[in-house]
């Protein structure tokens, strides 16, 4: 037997709690050196280049907030659900509704001014990733189905269709056979902020965040929602709508990630393409696990993984390490993070046998 | 094997702690062959710690575990198994879809063929050899909780346990199952086993025990045989260190209208169920746990639509009467922490967990005037620490229980539906928790369903005793005749 115990603290760890992330992040970051030099890359200029492509510029720090932002609006909607212990993990197919809510709207009224256009945009999004969160909430209530495998296997579904789109109806008539629409109108194009290349989305982004605390904080329903997630017991010996309170946080959660499809097809490419499936609403489910469903961690975990993405493309590119390295180190971090989780709340104490 | 009187097991020293609370503290103790010995004190005063120590669960910080001649600093679950220490938790822990001689044969036969008709020979034989009836072929889900202890029992027999704990055994027996386990008990320990008997009902230690060590805050106070100690006032004035009243006084209350009329429910697992229930009176729903009192108070309560039957609310049709805004009917369940609060949750949000819609303006929920209010409550129910921001489960089970009585009465209940309201609580909590239903049953009339009977004695204006969702009877509680025959009534016999 290991000679160890492990004894609870009376109240979890705070600030130390720091620490012991920044102890997490570095062992994985370890074990990553250890999978280059496996590779017969050299680890520590490896690991060099990757925060020197991440974060080693202005140019590649606007890189890394603009990765940032869907994956936080993905993942403060997974958070919603995740708080009423509904496991929504559809965020990915409910991004690419709303990708092409937003196009649709784009393609149908393209002449339409900016301040029409935007909001219009940022509505359908919105509906159409609502409306996918809806199918396995509708799902879960009425014929009792697990919303986890109903909202995966919604993704691939939501995926075709948008690959149908682009290759069938959607499709540019002089895109040489490309599938991808044709390019948004500027007017469909949220601008950059001042002189650097960050756009409005941002403001969506801190709209969300406030949102999201005001609701959790002061209202009765995002009252309502902790309790039902903290307890189901409790919150039907309190008669709350636990079914309605499903179906809301459903449509809420797919609505945030809606948004996040909207801003990536406007801001980052213009159009709509396959190539805008690049797992965002997968790693909203990391962060939002790293994050502890908190939005400020939410964000704070956002730029992290989105300046890994930044990071390893950059290896990538210098090094030619391949591609999937970024989902090993994503994975490692979150293993040890939530690992290091055990002795915010735990004492370990060694024991000498006598 | 031991004779009777030797140890068999010496505790000494034993320290354990959980964060800031002492749980168990050089306790010193000796189980003996042949002996039973109780095991006697509140809830909260670490018997079940100890005894989990003992049986390899949790290991102490201090202290040694002298058995079979050796000296240890702890034992894991093996090495208790191995050095014949077994326990009877109060939560069974069978596989119902197995039989009885398949559940205490389980893990034990050493080849690969496995013997079914052997073993049911075996788990007969072994029943006869401690006068427990049992059918070794039945199923257990089929079982009542007395036959499921009885497997329990066997179970430890069957691992050849010298040493036989058993964690508040008849919290969910019958009077005459009770009768019988006792029987049982002085047959293994005339056998040369040690028995260790753990409760807090000063009556049935008793009745039982040869010797009585009495537990409290984590320290042995005193172990003295039985004879030692005279009446139930004294063993209880022990326990908690002061007097406490064991009778109730209860002021009489006039009857007004009726709050609760139940006609031939049915359905649920309810057969014909009907009662009243006046404002001013208390009606205690007495009988063995799982007899049809879970199904009422569900439907009661708006949990379960009635299957059959009429069920009439402070004077509304049950349909109506949850369809509306529900007020004046509040439910006191028997899970505290898990239905009645949020674990994790704050007081203040606890709180509103009932009453939030006083507290509400439009969309928001406005906690500052909630906090005030709370405040309040809690010097007027004198619930400790009078801090709204510690999670409910850091209260003890008494202080719990009384934020659950303050948030459910400042609702101004008429129906009140109480479930085992006092289960694990210390006696002075009890006391309070009594007080506050008497009081409370002057504004409202209080449905009680409680397991036990002194409870429902020391309060209840009127009794009725389930048994297999029937109302068997239901008398006042002056009617002394009747009340004599509570036990044959609860076990089905009349």
């Amino acid at each position: 037997m290991i000679p160890i115990s492990l004894h609870k603290r009376p109240a979890p760890l705070t600030w130390p709690s720091l620490l012991i992330l920044a102890g997490a992040v570095g062992l994985s970051l370890i074990a990553s050196a250890l999978l280059l030099h496996w590779q017969g890359k050299p680890a520590l200029a490896g690991l060099g280049l990757l925060f020197q492509g991440a974060f080693g510029s202005l140019h590649a720090l606007e890189d890394c907030i603009i990765k940032a932002a869907p994956i936080f609006l993905c993942s403060l909607g997974v958070a919603v659900a995740f708080r009423l212990q509904v496991w929504n993990i559809g965020a990915e197919g409910q991004y690419a509704m709303g990708a092409i809510g937003a196009t649709w709207v784009v393609l149908s009224c393209p002449q339409w001014p900016a301040h029409l256009l935007v909001p219009a945009m940022i509505l359908a999004a919105g509906t159409a990733g609502g409306l996918c969160g809806l199918i396995p909430a509708l799902l879960k209530v009425y014929l009792k189905t697990n919303e986890i495998i109903v909202s995966l296997m919604l993704n691939y579904i939501c995926i075709l269709f948008l690959d149908y789109l682009v290759y069938g109806p959607w499709k540019d008539p002089v895109s040489f056979g490309f599938p991808m629409t044709t390019v948004f109108p500027p007017a469909a194009i949220l601008g950059p902020i001042g002189g650097t290349r960050l756009n409005w989305g941002l403001v969506l982004c801190l709209a969300a965040a406030l949102g999201f605390w005001v609701f959790f904080r002061f209202t009765r329903l995002g009252y309502e929602l902790t309790v039902s997630g903290e307890s189901r017991p409790a919150a039907r010996y309190a008669h709350l709508p636990y079914q309605r309170l499903v179906v809301t946080v459903m449509v809420a959660s797919g609505a945030l990630a809606g948004w996040a499809g909207f801003l990536e097809a406007s801001t980052t490419i213009n159009r709509l393409q396959p190539s805008i499936m690049v797992g965002y609403g997968y790693t909203a489910i990391v962060v939002a696990w790293l994050a502890r469903l908190h939005p400020a961690s939410i964000a704070a975990a956002s730029f992290m993984l989105a300046g890994l993405r930044v990071g390893v493309e950059n290896l990538q590119l210098e090094m030619q390490v391949p591609a999937a390295f970024g989902g090993i180190l994503e994975g490692l971090i979150l293993l040890t993070v939530l690992a290091g989780g055990l002795f915010g709340h735990y004492r370990i104490r060694w024991r000498g046998r006598s | 094997m031991a004779s009777t009187g030797d140890a068999i097991v010496r505790l000494e020293g034993i320290d354990k702690r959980f964060g800031d609370v002492q749980a168990n503290q050089g306790i010193d103790l000796e189980i003996r062959a042949g002996r039973i010995k109780a095991l006697l004190g509140e809830n909260g005063a670490g018997k079940s710690t100890l005894m989990s120590i003992l049986a390899g669960r949790i290991k102490p910080d201090a202290g040694r575990i002298h058995i079979a001649g050796a000296a240890r600093t702890y034992l894991t679950p093996r090495e208790a198994i191995g050095a014949g220490i077994g326990m009877v938790y109060q939560h069974f822990t069978l596989i119902e879809a197995l039989n009885v001689a398949e559940n205490v044969c389980l893990g034990q036969s050493a080849g690969f063929w496995h013997d079914p008709r052997g073993d049911r020979r075996q788990v007969a034989r072994l029943a006869e050899t401690v006068g427990l009836e049992i059918d070794p072929a039945a199923p257990v889900a089929r079982l009542s909780m007395g036959e499921r202890q009885r497997v329990e029992i066997l179970k430890l027999l069957q691992r050849q346990s010298r040493v036989l704990i058993f964690d508040e055994p008849t919290s969910v027996l019958t009077p005459p199952e009770i009768e019988q386990l006792f029987r049982a008990l002085r047959r293994m320990a005339a056998q040369g086993k040690a028995i260790v008997f753990i409760s807090h009902k000063l009556g049935e230690v008793l009745e039982i025990a040869d010797e009585i060590a009495i537990l409290r805050r984590g320290r042995i106070i005193e172990e003295r045989p039985k004879a030692a100690y005279g009446a139930r006032a004294e063993l209880a004035r022990r326990m908690v260190g002061r007097d406490v009243l064991l009778d109730i006084e209860r002021p009489a209350v006039e009857l007004r209208q009726p709050v609760l009329q139940i006609d031939a429910l049915g359905g649920g697992g309810l057969q014909e169920v009907s009662l009243r229930l006046r404002q001013g009176e208390i009606l205690s729903i007495v009988g063995v746990a799982g007899n049809g009192q879970a199904p009422l108070v569900q439907t009661v309560c708006g949990l379960q639509a009635p299957g059959a039957g009429s069920v009439e609310i402070l004077g509304r049709s049950w349909d109506r009467f949850f369809a509306g805004s529900r007020s004046g009917l509040v439910y006191i369940p028997e899970d505290r922490l898990g239905l009645a609060t949020c674990a994790r949750l704050s007081l203040l949000d606890n709180f509103l967990l009932t009453t939030r819609r006083r507290f509400c303006r439009g969309p928001w929920l406005r906690r500052a005037p909630a906090a005030a209010r709370l405040q309040a409550l809690m010097a007027d129910f004198a619930i400790r620490p009078a801090d709204l921001g510690l999670a409910a489960r850091q209260l003890s089970g008494g202080n719990l229980q009384k934020l659950v009585l303050a948030r459910e009465f400042f609702r101004r209940p008429r129906l009140i539906v109480a479930e085992q309201p006092t289960q694990g609580l210390d006696i002075g909590a009890t006391e309070d928790v009594w007080h506050l239903l008497l009081q409370a049953r002057e504004e409202a009339g209080i449905l009680l369903v409680t397991g036990d009977l002194n409870e429902a004695l020391a309060l209840s204006d009127r009794l009725a005793v389930m048994y297999r969702g029937r109302i068997v009877d239901n008398f006042s509680v002056f009617d002394t005749r009747k009340v004599d025959r509570i036990g044959q009534m609860m076990a089905g016999i009349e």
